[in-house]
């Protein structure tokens, strides 16, 4: 299912500055960073040092107040569209889970897939393949509020996997779970880098976390510090 | 096989997690739709029965003062009419609404004896009026609701009348009518020597001839023959009578407020809807969704709203045709055989209900900022 990987920068931020408030309140203060295909990659800092705004401006869905963010080589929002980059090459996954409360979990799943143009049975089996590889095949049914926390956190990795991704972006994805669930996620996450060569980007305030990375970005003041 | 996901479903879902806020919402379109089609449905079926009356009876032409309902032309115009080489007959007459009792209203006409109307009528029972004697003839609706029976009398504007005999006509409206000797008329209608239409037919249309274009030039023929006088084709004045007007004036209007009430029913369902899912709608653009499938989805919900709205209107609509074809003070009006094109009509109408009304929540919807939205508590 995985497109071949393709050595080379795959994600390059230069220059990106996030203002709000008119300028008054700075996000992102001038950061330059590049991240190469199928690398491993945490971002640790403290809250409100912008770790999670630079999560989104890599992912598509923020964009920078100056400054420009790549794609293997080719400027986002104007080279590259970003709905197209949403749906495509990247997967979310989110501290919150982000699940859709009327849908079960297999249908979660399918919700990434309606955006692309796939026939329903293909996204079905699609999604009870992902759900399935997840350990829930027995809970595929199930309504989110019928899933416990670590539950609904491997749904929405099956549905960041959905549209076979080539970059797996997560915003503290074990930031509402216990420590058991929390170690089954990490296993999980770095078992599908491992295996299918996938770009991984982890902003995480826990440190064993950041550390286990073979890579670690700190952030400080919306820059990086080290 | 694991369930699948489609489109509708997920719109279908959508509006299925606030059940009440959708029922009610269906309620409303469903009223607007069902009002439209009863309404409308009534205000036409009137127009085609009183087309009826004109072509059943074989008229071609309607001569009139300037307004149907408050003309009055002097009775003598006849010579002048029949004097036109290209008029066959003229039947002087006089119609009003006049109540009969104090449930029942009816259209009362004044002809002569001898009017060329008088042959489309089948007689169930009795024979003709004779000109200068109080002698009624009733539409057999009408007599069946009165329960008056040939050899009986009955009382018209204060004078009593005997009736002499029940007609099956060719239109509802003369099924429900009572018709008169034309002097008579004048005298309760106190219009002594004049009338408020001449109903012309014309000699047959030489071979080859469009009727239109014959008619139209039979009624250029008259008014130059007789000046002051508009000569109208009958199913124009069908069409364009006072009654006929005022008929689709107040169903057009009070559909229109009714389907205003359901559309802004689906509009308030919608933006709040989308209000509600801000979160979500965020989910659905970092999953990669386009401003386009945000726009679809809600259109969709929308649109469906409408749909199964107007289908339920559709229906409750047609019910209260039939009903109003069942009660006596209507059914005279109103024929329960209704176009299919207005069934169409109305369900194109509450689609495009859904449309409007979910216009602007799914612009809205589309054009969140993915991650503002998904920040959204």
């Amino acid at each position: 299912m995985s497109s071949p990987i393709q050595k080379g920068p795959i994600l390059e931020a230069r220059g990106l500055v996030k203002s709000y408030d008119e300028g008054r309140v700075q996000a992102l203060r001038g950061v330059d960073t590049v991240i190469e295909a199928g690398e491993y990659v945490a971002i640790s800092g403290p809250s409100g040092s912008g770790k999670s705004t630079l999560l989104h401006m890599l992912g598509g869905l923020d964009t920078p107040s100056q400054g420009e963010v790549y794609f293997r080589g080719s400027q986002l929002g104007t080279a590259v569209n970003l709905d197209q980059f949403r749906s495509q090459q990247v997967g979310f996954i989110f501290q919150a889970f982000h699940l859709l409360p009327t849908l079960r979990a297999v249908e979660n799943v399918q919700v990434a897939m309606l955006a692309l143009s796939q026939r329903g049975n293909h996204r079905a089996e699609r999604a009870a393949q992902l759900l399935e590889e997840m350990g829930l095949k027995d809970r595929m049914l199930h309504y989110p509020n019928q899933l416990s926390a670590g539950e609904r956190q491997r749904v929405a990795i099956a549905r960041a996997l959905a549209n076979d991704p080539a970059i797996l972006l997560a915003d503290e994805p074990t930031g509402n779970l216990d420590t058991a669930n929390s170690a089954h996620i990490m296993e999980i996450l770095r078992g599908i880098q491992a295996q299918q060569g996938m770009t991984l980007v982890i902003v995480t305030h826990e440190n064993d976390i950041a550390q286990s990375a073979p890579r670690h970005i700190r952030f400080r003041d919306g820059r990086v510090e080290s | 096989m694991p369930a699948q996901l489609s489109f509708t479903g997920f719109a279908w879902k959508n509006l299925w997690r606030r059940r009440l806020r959708t029922l009610l919402t269906l309620g409303g379109i469903t009223m607007g739709i069902g009002a439209f089609v009863a309404l409308v449905g009534f205000s036409r079926a009137f127009e085609h029965e009183w087309q009826r009356l004109y072509t059943s009876s074989g008229t071609d032409i309607a001569v009139v003062e300037t307004n149907f309902l408050a003309t009055a032309l002097n009775q003598d115009l006849d010579a002048k009419l029949e004097a036109v080489p290209v008029v066959d007959k003229v039947s002087p007459m006089i119609f009003n609404l006049i109540d009969l009792t104090p449930d029942v209203n009816a259209l009362v006409y004044g002809w002569q004896a001898n009017s060329y109307e008088l042959n489309s009528l089948n007689f169930v029972s009795g024979s003709r009026f004779h000109d200068g004697q109080p002698e009624v003839i009733l539409g057999n609706l009408l007599a069946s609701d009165l329960k008056k029976k040939p050899g009986e009398m009955m009382t018209i504007q204060g004078a009593p009348f005997k009736v002499t005999g029940v007609f099956h006509g060719g239109s509802a409206l003369e099924d429900g009518a009572v018709i008169m000797p034309l002097d008579q008329m004048q005298v309760i209608s106190s219009m002594d020597g004049k009338v408020t239409a001449f109903h012309v037919r014309l000699k047959p249309a030489p071979a080859g001839e469009n009727y239109d274009a014959y008619v139209k030039n039979g009624e250029k023929e008259i008014e130059a023959a007789v000046p002051g006088v508009h000569a109208d084709p009958a199913a124009d004045r069908a069409a364009n009578n006072g009654l006929v007007s005022l008929a689709h004036s107040v169903a057009w209007g009070t559909s229109s407020i009714a389907l205003l009430i359901g559309i802004l029913g689906i509009a308030n369902t919608m933006a709040m809807s989308v209000f509600e899912r801000t979160r979500e709608i965020g989910i659905l653009r970092a999953l990669g969704w386009k401003g386009w499938h945000v726009i679809l989805l809600i259109l969709t919900e929308a649109t469906g709203l409408g749909v199964v709205g107007g289908l339920l209107g559709i229906v409750a609509g047609w019910g209260a045709l039939r009903i109003l074809a069942s009660l006596p003070q209507t059914a005279s009006v109103v024929s329960t055989a209704v176009d299919p094109q207005h069934f169409i009509e109305a369900l194109l109408i509450a689609i495009a209900s859904g449309i409007t009304a979910g216009a602007y929540p799914a612009w809205r919807g589309a054009h969140l900022s993915p991650v503002e939205a998904l920040r959204y508590e």
